[in-house]
């Protein structure tokens, strides 16, 4: 096998980097195309650096990137729900790794201002890096014009740093729920965002394994004018659903709802038993 | 198509379909195999009326971006008596591999004449429409690479129009587009024959709003409309062109009619 | 994962009237079979100036914000609107400054050139190239399926009124027979002093 980090930049991105994911990206490309510039040796020993990959790949067929990927982030559990003054965010209390739960009481959430809440799953790393990044950049914004970005600002913003990272050496995994309440037009937001930097603003929304359980319940059953009751209502319809359906302990959701007077934890019970049929 | 018949057509191979795309030669190791199938293009199409049905197709056989001959007929006549076929009641349309089409329209001629000889009547479309299905799903495993339509009139002299997929599944229909320029051909009958999409103006409001009630057309409409699809089939289907053959089946017999079409 | 220009779906159309033009696109956005919005439109409005974008959901938003910023800034320049063959050039431009690593849309410009007062269309491919047409414009996931419509359809001069109906019913029977496209429409109707833009509900399945 010829040296496969040829280029200064890639070697750099080596050592800066420890996700092997992203080693096997570069790994795909440097190899399987035959680039001009690679011409620079590397002086790094390239078993080294192929026995620093073979862990993460499961024995000699190496899968596509998204495969490995997307099976973690698709157990994650994403909800959000919005109603007539509020907008609910849910987010699976489970931090995965693999088959292993490494943690039972995870927050999938960080508040980006005083009106704006985003819930992330996704690529391990990835996931709080991109979130931290985001929030202390509208904390910024805030800080420095004395007033927040509105939850549509805001929404537009985080998608043009993921679909700038998206073409970028190195690409987020990350999917994003962005709830909100727009004090300006009295009205709460919700905006679905995947990791393609794919922008919906929605009334209710999931992400992964969810989507398929969650969005025909939320179509049979919401409204835009519903109370936060009635929303509370449909939660529990959809994580019934889910603690029911899904092959995989989640651990229960982490509730959060924004409404007018900013971002609040919702006391949400999970230690009920549900029935399957 | 491709989970009924997974195996890919050879590299470098002549004469595959736009949708297969060959790709180049592998080094190494070689493996020669034999792909028994090519996509000859052409598109077909069928409506059904009050007391007749219409079946047409276009005239161009192609084998990638080559023109094999400007007049292979894709339609045929089934059960009828010599080489014109007289007295027959029944149209096979067949578009896809050309030659499987050939043979299963042998096939069904050949049953359909079995039938009268051995029970002194001839075969009802119902009946030979169901024969049909048989004879594609009896070769589930190495099928006729073919999209049939056939068409006749039924029991009470109504137009009758069946659709196959090339594997047997079929349903009567009051129209059916097939072949390569199928997808911009069926959208357009949608529209004109079933009128999807249209609504009475002035009945109500929303969901009150009445839908325009499709009703059989009369065959001088319905032969526009043949033409009309086909005209604007070849404009943007290079596989589509050459000629425009068209039978028509009525309580008086099959009529055929051939038209010029582009052949750019 | 298939082709980026199939995987979110979504149809767009143009067509040329007497003295106006129309131009309309579908609302779903998925990912693959999965519908996750149906109210995603594909055709913004850069004043006069109309761009509908098929393709990938990221780029479509991508492209768009872009258009946005350069549009803006081409009128607090040079202190006058963009005409849409002007349009149709910086729209050729910036997809080709991108030939190697492409934005996977398919768009399509719009609108009425006020200065000749004559209509226009145009189609583009993902890396620029430019396509003049005279009668139609299609793009999409829904392309096929909208050529057969709209060549079966269409007529030269059509008034603002028998445009519509002739785009409405092109787009609404196209979209029915593609998967990956529908759940409504905006349908923009472009005449020299008045834009008149409709909701179509169409099937929502």
């Amino acid at each position: 096998m010829p040296s496969i980090f040829r280029t200064r930049v890639q070697r750099a991105a080596f050592h800066r980097d420890h996700h092997r994911q992203s080693l096997l990206d570069i790994y795909r490309i440097s190899s399987s195309t035959s680039d001009s510039r690679a011409q620079t040796i590397d002086d790094t020993p390239a078993d080294l650096i192929l026995t620093a990959l073979t862990p993460s790949t499961p024995t000699s067929s190496s899968p596509s990137p998204h495969s490995s990927r997307l099976y973690s982030s698709s157990t994650e559990v994403l909800l959000g729900i919005t109603g007539k003054d509020f907008t609910i965010v849910a987010a699976s209390k489970a931090a995965m790794r693999g088959a292993t739960i490494l943690k039972a009481s995870d927050d999938k959430t960080r508040a980006l201002n005083s009106h704006s809440l985003m819930a992330f799953s996704g690529e391990a790393g990835d996931t709080i890096q991109f979130a931290e990044y985001i929030q202390a950049n509208i904390q910024l914004y805030s800080m420095r014009n004395a007033m927040d970005l509105s939850p549509s600002a805001t929404a537009n913003f985080v998608r043009g740093e993921l679909a700038r990272a998206l073409r970028s050496r190195k690409p987020y995994t990350v999917n994003l729920l962005l709830g909100g309440y727009d004090q300006i037009t009295d009205k709460p937001s919700l905006y679905w965002i995947d990791y393609l930097a794919s922008l919906a603003p929605l009334p209710y929304a999931a992400h992964g394994y969810a989507q398929y359980y969650c969005l025909s319940i939320l179509d049979k059953h919401h409204h835009p004018d519903i109370t936060f009751e009635q929303g509370m209502k449909i939660l529990r319809m959809c994580t019934d659903e889910l603690k029911r359906r899904l092959p995989v302990d989640f651990k229960g959701v982490l509730v959060k709802v924004i409404t007018k007077d900013g971002i609040r934890e919702e006391e949400y019970a999970d230690d009920h038993s549900v029935a399957c049929p | 198509m491709a989970s009924v018949f997974a195996g890919a057509p050879p590299n470098g191979a002549p004469g595959y379909s736009f949708a297969q795309t060959p790709t180049a030669a592998p080094a190494g190791i070689r493996e020669h195999s034999f792909y028994p199938y090519t996509d000859n293009g052409g598109s077909t199409l069928g409506i059904s009326g009050a007391d007749f049905s219409i079946l047409a197709g276009d005239t161009r056989s192609t084998s990638g971006y080559s023109i094999n001959t400007r007049y292979a007929p894709k339609l045929f006549k089934i059960g009828g008596e010599g080489p014109e076929s007289k007295g027959a009641r029944i149209v096979l349309s067949v578009v896809g591999f050309a030659a499987d089409g050939e043979a299963l329209k042998e096939r069904l001629d050949t049953i359909v004449k079995m039938y009268k000889y051995q029970h002194g009547k001839p075969m009802s479309v119902a009946a030979c429409a169901q024969r049909l299905s048989h004879i594609l799903y009896g070769k589930r495993f190495f099928p006729y690479y073919v999209t049939a339509i056939l068409g006749g009139l039924d029991e009470e002299g109504k137009g009758a129009l069946y659709s196959y997929d090339p594997v047997g599944s079929y349903e009567r229909e009051q129209c059916r587009a097939a072949g390569a320029a199928a997808s911009l051909i069926m959208p357009f009958l949608d529209n004109q024959v079933n009128f999807k999409n249209q609504y009475i103006p002035g009945s109500g409001e929303g969901h009150a709003l009445q839908q325009r009630v499709p009703e059989p057309l009369p065959r001088k409409d319905v032969e526009e409309l043949v033409k009309d699809a086909f005209t604007s089939a070849v404009e943007r289907h290079i596989e589509v062109g050459d000629g425009l053959q068209m039978m028509i089946i009525t309580k008086d017999g099959i009529e055929e009619i051939y038209e010029e079409l582009k052949k750019d | 994962m298939g082709s980026p220009f199939s995987i979110n779906g979504g149809a767009c159309v143009a067509m040329v009237g007497k003295d106006c033009v129309a131009i309309a696109c579908d609302l779903r956005l998925g990912m693959q079979a999965l519908t996750v919005s149906n109210n995603f439109p594909k055709i913004f409005p850069y004043g006069d100036v109309y761009l509908g974008l098929t393709g990938l959901a990221t780029d479509v938003s991508t492209v768009s914000d872009l258009f946005r910023y350069k549009v803006n800034m081409y009128r607090l320049r040079e202190e006058r609107p963009i005409s849409p063959q002007t349009m149709a050039n910086l729209v050729s431009s910036t997809l080709y400054e991108r030939r190697f690593g492409p934005y996977f849309v398919s768009p399509v410009v719009a609108g009425i050139n006020h200065t000749t007062g004559k209509p226009f269309i145009c189609g583009f491919d993902s890396i620029g190239c430019i396509d003049f047409a005279k009668d139609f414009i299609v793009s999409g996931t829904a392309s096929d399926q909208l050529f057969g419509t709209c060549e079966g359809l269409w007529e030269p001069d059509l008034a603002p009124e028998d445009l519509f109906e002739t785009v409405s019913q092109a787009l609404l029977n196209a979209v029915d027979r593609d998967a990956l496209s529908g759940w409504g429409a905006h349908v923009y109707i472009i005449e020299k002093d008045k834009v008149t833009k409709r909701l179509l509900k169409g099937r929502q399945d």
